[in-house]
């Protein structure tokens, strides 16, 4: 191979020269060449031939379409690697790219230290049809106009080369021609001068140009200083699809690969796999943060396709005489069938025609003749209006108007009275525009935050491509609408028209806002703040009085530490990411919702046994679904904690994992992720559970784990706890306590119920998607708490949704022997924490009793104690006899061997029912409940570990 | 929220309770020790251990072999700053019939018999504050004669409210340091201890260890820097050259616990060991 008519500088020769460094040297090169090959060649002469060259392929548009996307890069050689591969024809290597799904093709044109061919840009060009960056190391302006005649459709100018005038200059002049110019920085000074140029792409190069250095934390640094309506590409260090999704996490809109392409036997393999980790999640979690989008006065073809294409929920036409949106009915009609063909019929917008202060008698026949999906009432229309439409089967939308200085309870009372009287929705704009229907102002963020608290809101006014996903971040709106903000610059006199790819861009930023961010809250949660989050003191309850930080001193630092990390964590959506992946791969998430229509059934009979009054709920109209955390891996919910705090341990650089377990799930769990991640791991639990659970003792076992039996206080859970902590008190240096329940000291109960609380997610938007609401009864059995924090916390700001717990009543809760915390405990410290225990007059802890070593445990998490002491949960109590008559049952009914603790949570749920006849309801004033109902059931874990047990109680004759 | 800010104590309303009665006694024989040339002596008891007579006598023992301050352990279920030795003690204890009343009816009787020497009851923050903010119990031991109050799983993050209510009753509030507690916090934990502070001498639980820590040289001087109160060193002291080794290294007082339960032999009564070891240990706080 004779291309490389230089050697190419290895990582060991590298130059020191200039201050430019390699670059300046290649550059250096490159206009000693252009001298030559241009020389007497005028700027005009090439940009006639420009001009002639066939139309550029939109590279920011294609970008701009959500996840993370693919740019592909031919090259035969680097000043990094050498020689890499000696490409004999590289449409061949484009097109196996372009097979994978590479949204772009990136050409080397650089001959000396890359090894670039004339005609290497021409036959990829031609050879696909994604648009093709040209990796050219501009020095002359002619460059541009050459590449582009050349076909190219985007070009690479990197900062470093430029004054930041002249940089400037170029990037203007290559939009000018249609070629899309992506402006390259390594670090924050080049970055500064790359936003200061119109580009609309920029690049984030680990790699520095002049040491040839890669520094892999560099696209992360730098990602949160582009403003969020530029379009972000990473580059450099990719090695597999980790990487990858590392950056789609962080933010970034495409990832541009190169060398590990290029040595890659089967690229097309290499990419797929890397398309596949660019795209953006959807599981159900996820799905259910997700803000709805609104794209509205849309005025033309463009706009309304742009919206289409970039996954717009709603888009809106404005029938109001004398804005600059203002479209006839005519035109609306047709942008309408327009949306309709060129959408799939799954996921197409919502048409939404905007009108203002219009008679009932017009609207009707408007919203049919034009064949919109919703009515938008923007003016002054009141409550009656909206009571006539809905009342009319007319999905109706209004505008509440509001001042930037108003305060927000009377804001809050708006839009209750318009949801109230049935209104679909309702959007929050600014008041004081010139025209009515949207003003183009943001409201404060601190109003909007307040309002979007208590009552589901859309925001409009002011937004656009940059602010979006801070204020979808910022407040638990449920949607967004934008107009002027995803808009072409206004031309006197013309009517307003889209930018595509701003319009792609907000709906990509928006509906990313809050991907992989479990923490942010989406939606009203009218329920006392204390119930929901702890405060600074780790504190839970309305009066904030349970939960906090009981330890020895020597974990002070410790729990410290791992509450900083926590902080910084939650907020994180690399980690997020990087857990979900393994829950989906490894663990089995999401796990499926199932409805038991046997288990229902039999439900309704005992109820109605029980109570001789006509039950209201009739037999078809009872629907129960189990979510089966039982088909998780391990076989219980306890995974999700383990595979979240093995990852946690990573972070905090420690190189041990203890943990305590009672039934045995827990260290299951905690071992089987430490065998995935490669830690060492040591289970503390009671000598007598050792003996219970036979069977999880041999699987921690053969995971590598080492099992310490516990023989001190009761032999049982609780004393596994306090040798846990005893060992961690000791080598709290280098060790991660993997605590398995949502109890012990602050931030433990906020760490366990973050990692949790996917099973509720999950299970909310499962439910939503066949029942298409909320459920009217959540029931889970609680120990200390994890699966039913998991399970309850998406649902405690829903005043519609009754939520139950099933305690161990063990051998009754009138014998003393059970492991009721709740219903049988009293204020007292157990592990760290303030919370119900079960405790004699000297606060002496009182052994828990039940044949599920999975409940038995005298305490219960901070966080359920303060809902309980609210009021916000109904605690029902089974014992040992009815849970393993529920398990018998659920067995039969379904065919599901549930654990014996999710046994207690079956044996209940009759009594529940049979409580449904519109006495019990979570607020006063709130309707009856209805006569339809759906229930949601934890199944927490599968019960073949308690058939042993179960079969030795039986023969006790217990 | 960075580390040292979740670490960092806030400032509480209320005098801390060095300013009680108690903690005077308490100061009282510090001074006395220090004027005598030694580092003060605390040994401990566990109540109720090996029954309620034993208790006593060994109680009575250990002050009569060389105490300054006497540590009175309250049994408890769930002792999880506590090594073997303690876990044993406490469990036995509990199984004879140890209750909160009895324990603090120790202190009584010991009170009643030795007035001169200060008592430190020790135990966890569920016997002491359990559900409320713990004032019953405060008056309670104050009444019994006790002049401070050692709680292993509270720190000044979580103690004010009994701070407040062991002021009002005159009872010391002894807060523990460990060699894992920020510089920053060691000086804010000191500033609301009362009598004295107690300085856990290594990074684990409490039993006798053969060695001390080579660092707690280092660690003692540090803490006596910011602390406005005496500092006592305890955890695995356990020999008589590690209680010079303490005194040397500038500690103002010294605990020896476990190393006592362990000499008290299986059936916890062996007095004549006890009173072997404690004199020996006693008289190596001689600096």
């Amino acid at each position: 191979m004779t291309v490389v008519d230089r050697p190419p500088t290895g990582r060991e020769g590298r130059p020191q020269a200039s201050r430019a460094g390699v670059v300046g040297e290649i550059a250096a090169r490159r206009r000693a060449d252009l001298e030559r090959e241009l020389d007497g060649v005028t700027i005009a002469d090439l940009r006639r031939q420009a001009r002639r060259a066939s139309a550029p392929r939109p590279f920011a548009e294609v970008l701009a379409a959500p996840g993370l996307h693919l740019v592909a890069e031919v090259k035969r050689a680097s000043p990094s690697a050498g020689r890499i591969a000696p490409i004999d024809d590289p449409a061949v290597r484009a097109r196996a790219y372009t097979a994978g799904g590479a949204a772009a093709i990136s050409v080397l044109c650089e001959p000396h230290w890359f090894g670039a061919r004339p005609g290497d840009l021409e036959a990829v060009r031609s050879a696909v049809s994604v648009p093709v960056l040209a990796k050219e190391f501009v020095v002359d302006r002619r460059q541009l106009p050459l590449l582009r005649a050349r076909g190219a459709d985007a070009v690479l100018l990197l900062a470093v080369l430029h004054p930041r005038r002249r940089l400037a200059a170029l990037a203007a002049e290559a939009l000018d021609l249609g070629l899309e110019p992506l402006v390259e920085a390594h670090d924050a000074r080049e970055l500064e001068a790359a936003l200061a140029t119109s580009a609309r792409v920029v690049g984030i190069n680990n790699r520095d140009l002049r040491t040839l250095e890669v520094d892999l934390d560099r696209a992360a640094e730098l990602r949160g200083l582009v403003p969020e309506d530029r379009i972000a590409i990473a580059e450099s260090g990719v090695r597999d699809e980790t990487t990858i999704r590392r950056w789609r996490a962080i933010g970034y809109d495409a990832g541009l690969v190169g060398e590990t392409l290029v040595r890659s036997a089967d690229p097309t393999a290499v990419v797929r796999a890397m398309v596949a980790a660019g795209r953006e999640p959807s599981d159900p979690a996820n799905r259910g943060a997700r803000p709805f989008v609104k794209i509205c006065g849309v005025t033309d073809e463009a706009g309304a396709l742009a919206a289409v294409r970039a996954g717009a929920d709603a888009i809106g036409f404005n029938l109001v005489p004398g804005t600059p949106r203002e479209l006839s009915v005519g035109e609306a009609t047709a942008l309408g069938r327009l949306v309709r063909s060129a959408a799939r019929v799954d996921t197409r917008p919502r048409i939404v025609l905007v009108t203002v202060d219009r008679a009932i008698e017009e609207l009707l026949p408007l919203a049919a003749g034009v064949g919109a999906d919703a009515l938008q009432l923007s003016g002054d229309e009141p409550v009656s209006t909206v009571v006539a439409l809905a009342g009319a089967g007319l999905e109706t939308w209004k505008v509440v108007h509001v001042r930037p200085d108003e305060q927000p309870q009377p804001v809050v009372d708006a839009v209750r009275g318009y949801l109230d009287a049935g209104a679909s929705h309702v959007l929050l704009d600014a008041t004081g525009g010139p025209f009515p229907g949207g003003t183009g102002r943001r409201l404060p963020g601190d109003l909007v935050a307040a309002v979007a608290r208590e009552v589901p809101i859309v925001l409009a006014g002011g937004l656009d491509p940059a602010s979006v996903g801070p204020a979808v971040r910022s407040a638990a709106i449920v949607g967004v609408d934008v107009a002027s903000g995803v808009e072409r610059p206004p031309i006197a006199g013309e009517r307003r028209r889209k930018d595509p790819l701003r319009v792609g861009l907000f709906s990509k930023r928006a509906h990313a806002a809050r991907v992989d961010r479990p923490v942010l809250v989406a939606r009203p949660t009218l329920v006392h703040p204390g119930l929901l989050e702890a405060d600074e003191a780790g504190r839970w309850g309305v009066d904030r009085e349970f939960g906090g930080r009981y330890v020895p001193e020597t974990l002070v630092a410790a729990l410290g530490e791992l509450e900083s990390a926590w902080t910084g964590i939650r907020r994180d959506p690399a980690f997020w990411t990087e857990l979900r992946e393994l829950l989906e791969t490894f663990a089995g998430r999401p796990t499926p919702l199932y409805r038991a229509d046997g288990l229902a059934g039999d439900a309704l009979a005992i109820a109605r046994e029980w109570d001789p009054r006509p039950t209201p709920v009739a037999p078809d109209r009872l629907r129960v679904y189990l979510k089966r955390e039982d088909l998780a891996h391990t076989g219980a919910h306890k995974v999700n904690n383990a595979v979240g705090q093995a990852l946690l341990t990573r972070r905090l650089g420690k190189e041990r994992v203890i943990a305590e377990t009672g039934a045995g799930q827990h260290g299951v769990a905690t071992a089987t992720a430490c065998a995935l991640l490669g830690l060492p791991c040591v289970v503390y639990m009671g000598a007598e559970d050792i003996e219970r659970q036979a069977p999880n003792v041999a699987r921690m076992r053969n995971l590598g784990a080492e099992v310490v039996s516990v023989t001190s206080g009761t032999a049982t859970l609780k004393d596994a706890v306090n040798e846990a902590m005893r060992d961690w008190v000791t080598n709290v240096a280098t060790t991660h306590y993997v605590l398995g329940s949502a109890m012990g000291p602050h931030p433990y109960p906020t760490i366990v119920r973050d990692l949790q609380r996917r099973i509720g997610d999950e299970a909310a938007v499962q439910l939503a998607e066949v029942e298409g609401r909320l459920p009217d009864l959540v029931l889970a059995c609680v120990g200390g708490g994890s699966n039913a924090i998991g399970l309850l916390s998406r649902f405690i700001g829903e005043p519609s949704v009754r939520l139950a717990l099933a305690e161990a009543a063990g051998e009754g809760i009138e014998t003393g022997r059970h492991a009721a915390a709740l219903l049988g405990g009293t204020p007292g410290i157990l592990h760290g924490a303030r919370s119900l225990m079960l405790q004699d007059g000297d606060g002496q802890v009182v052994e828990a009793v039940s044949l599920s070593a999975g409940l038995d445990y005298p305490g219960v998490g901070p966080q359920i104690a303060a809902l309980y002491a609210a009021g916000r949960v109904e605690v029902e109590a089974a014992t040992d006899r009815e849970a393993v008559g529920a398990v018998d049952w659920l067995t039969r009914a379904e065919g599901i061997i549930p654990a014996l603790e999710t046994g207690h949570a079956f044996a209940v749920l009759p009594r529940l029912l049979a409580g449904v006849d519109g006495a019990r309801v979570p607020r006063p004033g709130a309707p009856a409940w209805p006569r339809e109902m759906v229930v949601l059931v934890g199944l927490s874990g599968r019960g073949d570990k308690d058939l042993d047990s179960i079969e030795r109680w039986r023969a006790r004759g217990s | 929220m960075s580390a040292d800010a979740a670490t960092v104590v806030a400032p509480v309303a209320g005098a801390p309770t060095d300013a009680t009665a108690g903690a005077g006694r308490i100061r009282e024989a510090f001074r006395r020790a220090d004027a005598d040339g030694r580092a003060a002596f605390i040994p401990y008891v566990v109540a109720g251990y090996p029954d309620a007579g034993g208790a006593l006598e060994a109680a009575l023992a250990t002050i009569d072999a060389g105490a300054d301050v006497l540590e009175v352990g309250l049994p408890y279920s769930d002792p999880l700053a506590d090594g073997p030795t303690l876990q044993r003690a406490n469990r036995a204890a509990l199984r004879a019939g140890a209750t909160l009343e009895a324990s603090i009816r120790l202190v009584e009787r010991i009170a009643a018999a030795r007035p001169a020497i200060p008592i430190v009851p020790m135990g966890y923050a569920n016997q002491l504050i359990g559900g409320g903010e713990g004032r019953e119990r405060a008056e309670r031991l104050v009444d019994a004669g006790a002049s401070g109050v050692i709680v292993a799983d509270l720190t000044p993050d979580e103690g004010a409210p009994f701070e407040s209510v062991a002021a009002d009753a005159g009872l010391a509030v002894v807060y523990l340091v460990a060699p894992t507690t920020p510089p920053a916090r060691r000086a804010t934990i000191a500033a609301r201890s009362g009598g004295f502070l107690y300085c856990v001498s290594l990074v684990g639980v409490t039993g006798a260890r053969r060695t001390l820590d080579p660092s707690i040289r280092r660690l003692v001087r540090d803490v006596r820097a910011v602390s406005p109160v005496p500092v006592a060193v305890g955890f695995g002291v356990s020999r008589p050259a590690h209680v010079r080794a303490l005194a040397a290294a500038g500690a103002d007082g010294v605990v020896v616990a476990s190393a006592l339960v362990d000499v008290l032999g299986s059936d916890g009564r062996d007095l004549r060991s006890l009173g072997r070891l404690v004199t020996s240990l006693a008289a190596a706080t001689r600096r």
